[in-house]
């Protein structure tokens, strides 16, 4: 580069050559002190503004160098330019002020190097002004209003928050909103609207004045806050009705004692669910509606062409239900080891927001608490729920005789919009033949 | 239509201002004779003679203070500080007088003057050559403060300030000086003090800069698009009072900011802005509003400039690590 002597500052014409600390063959570093200039101002240490080799130096020690003129040519890869430094144009000449500096005239792009530093010129004609032009932008906020640490949540539980319809002040996305919109796994439902599917029915359910002395209050989970809050909307929102019904298991029961030990070499712990389970997703392949979510607003179901089985869970904490994920794409034994992987996590706490979200139907044992009938609740916005009570002996009549038979309480809760009491019927009657015969479930 | 660089379009407009009103005067060290250090003055003193353009003795402390009493009696000074780290002499004059004239006398008096200084680095240039020290008039009530960024804005910008009733500081970015010409129109014309501009529409960040880091921050935003990353660009142009609504319907639109300066970060603009957003914006904010800002330490000499300096490739990397938040 041609590294000339330019008056960017402190208005001098000339300087002296005091001392130049490179001489011509040598290779200089960007920064190092090149030369001592003495103007009537200062003695300044001119650095190098390229690295490279040093081919030209201006004036010898103790001569002039006028501005404009050049104070070394170095060669730092850049192209050669020796030519261009013959003649070169103080920068008195070149800084055109006479009001019509065109971009035709030909300019040096350079650095030149003054007592106070260097400065760039250039040609570069940039674009014109468009000042007065700007059209005013009409804001439109289509940002969702809600706090860092709300948004970090809903990243946090894989929610995205654009499809949230907050509750907050202006519409504002709370921490409830994300944690309900988690829990339902979609975009939460605007309580307020006259969304026929889910408006919440504003009832007056004020609490008397309580005894403070005889009463004790205490503040709920997280949990079960989002628990009531979806078995509110559950119930609310979902007209439920509950069928139910016994099967004589006597058969599976058998089938499950016979390959007890074959469950066990494969380190299997074998429950009668992992069978309630796979006789479900048969049944669900012949009655695909029990499978769906009703859009009421669309009037429309959507059928869902997987089959992921929520189980529900009682831990310490509360009730969660995870699922398992195409259940009907296992094996009974695969459905068991699935089933022992959640339980493990739910009571370890070490459940993912992935294992609850994306359930299409469900199932709740009370069976283990002994008990034989229930009224399930829905998970919203599943439409069905399987609930299983306890397998117990009991006298049944069999071509009759009074016999002692493994019997299985029932109870199918639906949602009576989508789903009439004779698919519910026509559904448990195939459940049921799959637990009655369950080398069904092996060859169907 | 005519092209001019930063420098020559300052130039241009002090002519035009001192043809039009009579009131305009322009002194300080050099700019009489020599036309100023860097030739934004040349040429007034042969047009308009001693009287109106002349050199001053090398004391800021006499320039403003004088300026100051000028204005008071029906003048317009425009003075220049040789460079924005030597005002220091003149800042009592400017924040005990000139920012205050008007509240003492409670309106009966304005200072109608401008003083104006080079700044900034990126030109390998001497101790207190190289400061950005606008903070230091921007927190003081009763000045106005401007930087322009390309040579429209400059003349814009030089022309409302030399017309306003009030003090204005107007700081040039010396580095962009003669980095580059834009066309600009022949007649007068005003660029409106305390609006910023926005130089490229976007949807996902906001970029706020001033001075010569717009031209670092538009060639840093090159190609993002290509990436994703749709940047929307704001020239300050004003940094007092500057343009809250602008920058604050900016993220509540894009939901993300930066500021880029290159004055230290302590106490900065950026600290400023980001607080506004704050106040005007939080809840619609993706990330925290970020600055990227010149550090703590007296400005470098030449050999380690280069580690003060804002490139654009830091620029780069900011923005992309605000979107990664």
């Amino acid at each position: 580069m041609n590294f000339k002597f330019a008056d960017i500052g402190e208005g001098i014409h000339e300087g002296v050559i005091l001392e130049w600390k490179y001489k011509v063959g040598d290779t200089i570093e960007e920064g190092e002190t090149l030369v001592i200039v003495e103007t009537d101002k200062v003695n300044a240490e001119i650095p190098s503004p390229v690295t490279g080799d040093i081919k030209t130096l201006g004036p010898d020690a103790g001569e002039e160098i006028h501005v404009g003129e050049t104070l070394a040519i170095i060669d730092d890869g850049e192209g050669d330019d020796e030519d261009e430094a013959a003649t070169v144009k103080d920068s008195d000449q070149k800084d055109d002020t006479s009001n019509d500096e065109s971009s035709s005239e030909s300019a040096e792009e350079e650095k030149g190097a003054g007592v106070v530093g260097s400065i760039e010129v250039s040609n570069d004609v940039i674009a014109s002004s468009t000042e007065g032009e700007e059209e005013d932008e009409e804001i439109v906020n289509k940002r969702v209003l809600a706090t860092p640490v709300a948004r970090k949540l809903a990243k946090d539980l894989g929610v995205d928050i654009k499809t949230i319809k907050g509750s907050g002040k202006n519409g504002r996305v709370m921490k409830d909103d994300i944690y309900q919109a988690a829990e339902k796994n979609g975009p939460q439902s605007d309580k307020e609207t006259s969304s026929k599917g889910s408006k919440r029915i504003q009832v007056d359910a004020s609490l008397p004045n309580f005894d403070e002395n005889r009463t004790r209050r205490e503040k709920i989970s997280k949990l079960r806050q989002t628990i009531a809050d979806n078995m509110t909307t559950s119930k609310t929102v979902i007209p439920h009705t509950t069928v139910m019904d016994e099967v004589i298991v006597e058969a599976l029961v058998q089938f499950r004692e016979e390959n007890k030990s074959l469950a066990k070499e494969r380190d299997v712990h074998m429950t009668y669910m992992p069978f309630i389970i796979k006789a479900l997703t048969k049944t669900l392949e012949e009655y695909p509606r029990f499978n769906s979510s009703f859009d009421y607003d669309k009037s429309e179901i959507i059928y869902k062409n997987y089959m992921n089985i929520g189980v529900a869970v009682d831990t310490p904490d509360g009730l969660i239900v995870p699922n398992i994920k195409d259940a009907d794409k296992r094996g009974v034994f695969g459905l068991a080891k699935e089933l022992s992987t959640l339980k493990e996590k739910a009571n370890n706490k070490k459940i993912q927001l992935e294992d609850l979200r994306d359930g299409t139907i469900s199932i709740t044992n009370y069976g283990v608490f002994d008990s034989t009938f229930g009224a399930p609740v829905i998970k919203y916005p599943e439409v069905a729920i399987l609930g299983i009570g306890r397998i117990s002996e009991k006298p049944v009549a069999v071509d009759g005789e009074v016999v002692i038979k493994h019997v299985l309480p029932l109870s199918l809760s639906i949602d009576h919009r989508v789903i009439d009491g004779g698919d519910a019927g026509r559904f448990l009657r195939t459940f049921k033949s799959y637990l009655k015969n369950p080398m069904l479930l092996l060859l169907s | 239509m005519a092209v001019q660089t930063v420098l020559s379009a300052i130039n241009q407009t002090l002519f035009e201002q001192m043809k039009k009103d009579d009131s305009v005067v322009v002194f300080g060290e050099d700019v009489g004779f020599e036309g100023g250090v860097f030739r934004a003055t040349k040429g007034l003193q042969q047009e308009f003679g001693k009287d109106r353009s002349f050199d001053s003795p090398l004391a800021e402390s006499a320039i403003i203070g004088s300026a100051i009493g000028m204005a008071v009696n029906g003048l317009k000074p425009v003075v220049e500080i040789q460079f924005s780290g030597f005002m220091f002499p003149g800042y009592n004059q400017i924040v005990a007088h000139a920012a205050r004239y008007r509240n003492r006398t409670r309106g009966l008096y304005n200072v109608p003057m401008v003083i104006r200084m080079p700044y900034g680095g990126g030109i390998r240039a001497l101790e207190h050559h190289s400061e950005s020290l606008e903070t230091l008039f921007a927190h003081i009530p009763g000045l106005k403060v401007v930087i322009p960024s390309t040579p429209y804005d400059a003349k814009g910008l030089l022309t409302s300030a030399i017309q306003d009733p009030d003090p204005v500081i107007f700081m040039e970015p010396k580095r962009i000086y003669r980095a580059f010409k834009q066309e600009l129109p022949d007649k007068e014309f005003k660029v409106p003090i305390g609006k910023a501009k926005t130089l490229k529409k976007g949807e996902d960040i906001t970029v706020v800069a001033w001075g010569a880091l717009v031209r670092e921050t538009e060639k840093a935003i090159k190609g993002l698009e290509d990436e994703g990353i749709d940047v929307e660009l704001i020239d300050l142009r004003t940094i007092q009072p500057y343009d809250k609504e602008a920058i604050a319907n900016s993220v509540k639109k894009t939901g993300r900011l930066l500021v880029v300066h290159e004055a230290v970060k302590s106490f900065g603009p950026g600290a400023e802005i980001i607080s506004m957003i704050n106040e005007k914006a939080f809840l619609y904010l993706e990330a925290p509003p970020t600055r990227l800002t010149g550090p703590d330490i007296t400005v470098p000499l030449p050999k380690g400039e280069h580690h003060f300096i804002i490139s654009p490739e830091r620029i780069r990397a900011k923005i992309k690590e605000v979107m990664a938040f």
